[in-house]
């Protein structure tokens, strides 16, 4: 088990898209992913669950990768936040 | 066999076509569903996800094609929601407790909406109903209800009752008449088909069950009746009436670039009444000056929160730019307990048109005022925008309402946004409190407009949707128009200017009449435009007709010296 802690630099935060972006990579590894954030848990593969969190742009996002390619999904998910969900 | 049924004609016009049923009554539908065992019905959930996951793909690929970013990044976060494993389970757990593969759709996805109810972030909020709305998808494919498909063209489309929204986002072209089996001529749904210029049939009640999908109807909004199966001679004869009609609709069409002006060189602006932010496309074909009535309630029904001011700002900039340098009249929000709202919390009122509505909300909830007020300021830097107040009886009201504007200013100002500091400021005159307090109200105003249909119903205390007491209502009662009169001078003699928005001003028999009483602008639907110019422009103007009309005894002396 591995845990990022990350900072969101987008401006929306984890709106529609960025959640559904996020989504899309966590359902693409075997690893179980949760995210922690504004003083919430949830399961990174739903994308309900990730827009309940309600996470602004600037806050912090704890990111924890359980499992057989946890590393893999780790880095992804990073180059996913830190290049601000490749949004324009 | 061909079989008459006998409704009301809403919007006249004819057509011959094929009917398509619009159900909208879920729960009709579920009762109906035969449940399986659960295994079997979860199956059933898992085929039905797969599909319409499939057909959201596909519309998500048809999007990323045509590069329409705000509708990929809805049917992209649908996908998602689809494919939600948190939603499935909790799904998939339902079903396995013997719910039925439908229901237990609708439960969680209502439940999984819940959660966004106390989040901070509106936009997040909203979403709720985006998960509601993938729900409906899948309960629809399971029901065999399914989206309707418009692509066979000539449909006549035909509900119980139809929800406004599915009006205004029909496809072009594609659907010839409306039947609607409830409903009033003047609820929301004959509005927008009035504005669309489809024929409209209501009120056909029970009967309505009998038109099935893909039966042959001839319907006549002219008589108010729908010809099922009908014979070949009379097919034909309607189908020659709708070749007739359409011929006069290009006729209209054709003078929609010439002025309304009367023969002796008195001109009126002809302005639009539109009720979606797309009947503009429609209006400008039939050669409207500007929008004299934006009414803005769409903009707040059919949804379960309020519309933010994004979402507001984007439908009224459309609007404002479509109409360049013409001007653009915005109401605010004219909702009260007759079309109650789910986030509003209107309560139960014994008589709605006399209770909590339009300005009287807006003023207790500034925040909702507000927000509007600011979304209009913003989108008035894209052309020539004006804000009407409704349902006004005092300059306090008016002056309350200023200040919320200012306070929209200065906001919008902090804020660092782009807004207009110059906008004009007008009411409705649609209560007879207003109309004899208008030598006042117009120190106040930069304009006034004449809301007929609710001056009349509130003077003659006449509610013209109620068929015991209908015959009674008349613009043309002699109480109206003196009403109407006291408005026209009380803004001319402060040199504002005054328009009419009501029905009455898309009425060509009343053309003669209010042009002579001095009309700067008369607002109508679409349609009406090119018919109302057609009498402006074979007119003369006549002062003295004023004075005859104000001294009849009664509306039918009235309209018999007009026609």
């Amino acid at each position: 088990m591995i845990q990022e802690n990350m900072v969101l630099t987008n401006e929306l935060g984890l709106h529609a898209r960025p959640a559904s972006a996020l989504t899309k990579i966590a359902l693409k590894y075997k690893s179980n992913v949760t995210l922690q954030g504004n003083g919430k848990t949830v399961d990174a593969k739903s994308i309900i669950m990730v827009m309940t969190m309600g996470v602004k742009g600037g806050c912090p996002l704890v990111v924890i990768a359980d499992g057989p390619d946890e590393l893999e999904c780790m880095a992804a998910i990073q180059d996913l936040v830190e290049n601000k969900f490749y949004e324009e | 066999m061909a079989e008459i049924i006998k409704g009301k004609g809403a919007v006249p016009g004819v057509a011959v076509g094929t009917v398509l049923v619009l159900s909208t009554d879920l729960d009709k539908e579920l009762a109906k569903y035969a449940q399986a065992a659960p295994e079997v019905e979860e199956k059933k959930y898992y085929a039905v996800q797969q599909k319409v996951a499939a057909e959201l793909e596909e519309s998500v690929n048809n999007a990323k094609d045509k590069n329409q970013k705000e509708q990929l990044a809805i049917l992209e976060a649908h996908q998602g929601i689809i494919l939600d494993p948190v939603l499935k389970a909790g799904i998939v757990e339902k079903i396995r407790h013997h719910m039925s593969a439908p229901l237990a759709v609708l439960k969680t996805s209502e439940e999984m909406a819940q959660m966004f109810a106390d989040i901070e972030d509106a936009y997040l909020r909203e979403r709720a109903a985006d998960i509601k709305d993938v729900g409906k998808k899948i309960v629809h494919e399971m029901l065999g209800i399914g989206q309707p498909d418009f692509d066979r063209g000539n449909l006549i489309i035909c509900g119980e009752e139809i929800d406004p929204c599915v009006i205004a986002d029909l496809p072009d072209g594609k659907v010839t008449g409306v039947i609607i089996g409830h409903g009033s001529t003047t609820s929301h749904a004959v509005i927008i088909a009035k504005a669309k210029g489809l024929p409209t049939v209501v009120g056909l009640g029970e009967a309505v069950k009998r038109l099935e999908n893909d039966t042959r109807i001839v319907l006549d909004a002219n008589q108010g009746t729908v010809i099922i199966n009908p014979d070949e001679s009379t097919a034909e004869n309607y189908t020659e009436k709708v070749k007739k009609e359409l011929e006069l609709n290009q006729y209209y069409l054709s003078l929609s670039e010439l002025p309304a002006v009367t023969l002796d060189g008195v001109g009126v602006t002809l302005a639009a009444n539109i009720g979606n932010p797309k009947d503009i496309d429609n209006a400008l074909k039939y050669g409207c000056n500007g929008v004299g009535l934006f009414r803005t309630e769409f903009v707040f029904m059919g949804r379960e929160t309020l519309p933010t001011e994004e979402e507001q700002y984007t439908a009224y900039k459309y609007v404002i730019e479509k109409c360049g340098d013409k001007l653009c009249v915005i109401r605010t929000m004219d909702i009260g307990g007759d079309k109650p709202l789910p986030y509003l919390n209107i309560k139960k009122e014994e008589n709605p048109f006399l209770g909590w509505r339009a300005i009287r909300i807006c003023l207790e909830r500034t925040d909702i005022f507000l927000t509007q007020i600011k979304a209009i300021l913003r989108a008035g830097v894209y052309g020539n925008a004006a804000i009407m107040l409704p349902m006004i009886i005092s300059l306090e009201e008016i002056l309350e309402a200023k200040a919320i504007i200012r306070q929209a200013m200065s906001e919008l100002e902090s804020e660092g946004r782009k807004y207009v500091s110059q906008i004009q400021i007008g009411i409705m005159v649609e209560t007879p409190a207003a109309a004899l307090m208008t030598p006042v109200l117009a120190k106040e105003c930069d304009f006034f407009s004449i809301g007929t249909n609710d001056l009349t119903q509130y003077t003659l205390a006449v509610d013209r949707g109620n068929p015991s007491v209908s015959k009674l209502y008349s613009p043309y009662h002699p109480a109206v128009l003196n009403l109407i009169d006291i408005t026209v001078h009380a803004a001319h003699s402060n040199n504002i200017w005054v328009g009419m928005c009501g029905e009455m001003a898309g009425d060509p028999v009343a053309s003669r009449l209010l042009v002579a009483m001095g009309f700067d602008e008369l607002s109508m639907s679409a349609p009406s435009i090119p018919k109302v110019k057609e009498k402006v422009r074979s007119i003369t103007f006549d002062k003295a007709l004023v004075t005859r009309a104000l001294s009849q005894l009664n509306a039918d002396e009235v309209t018999k010296l007009l026609v």
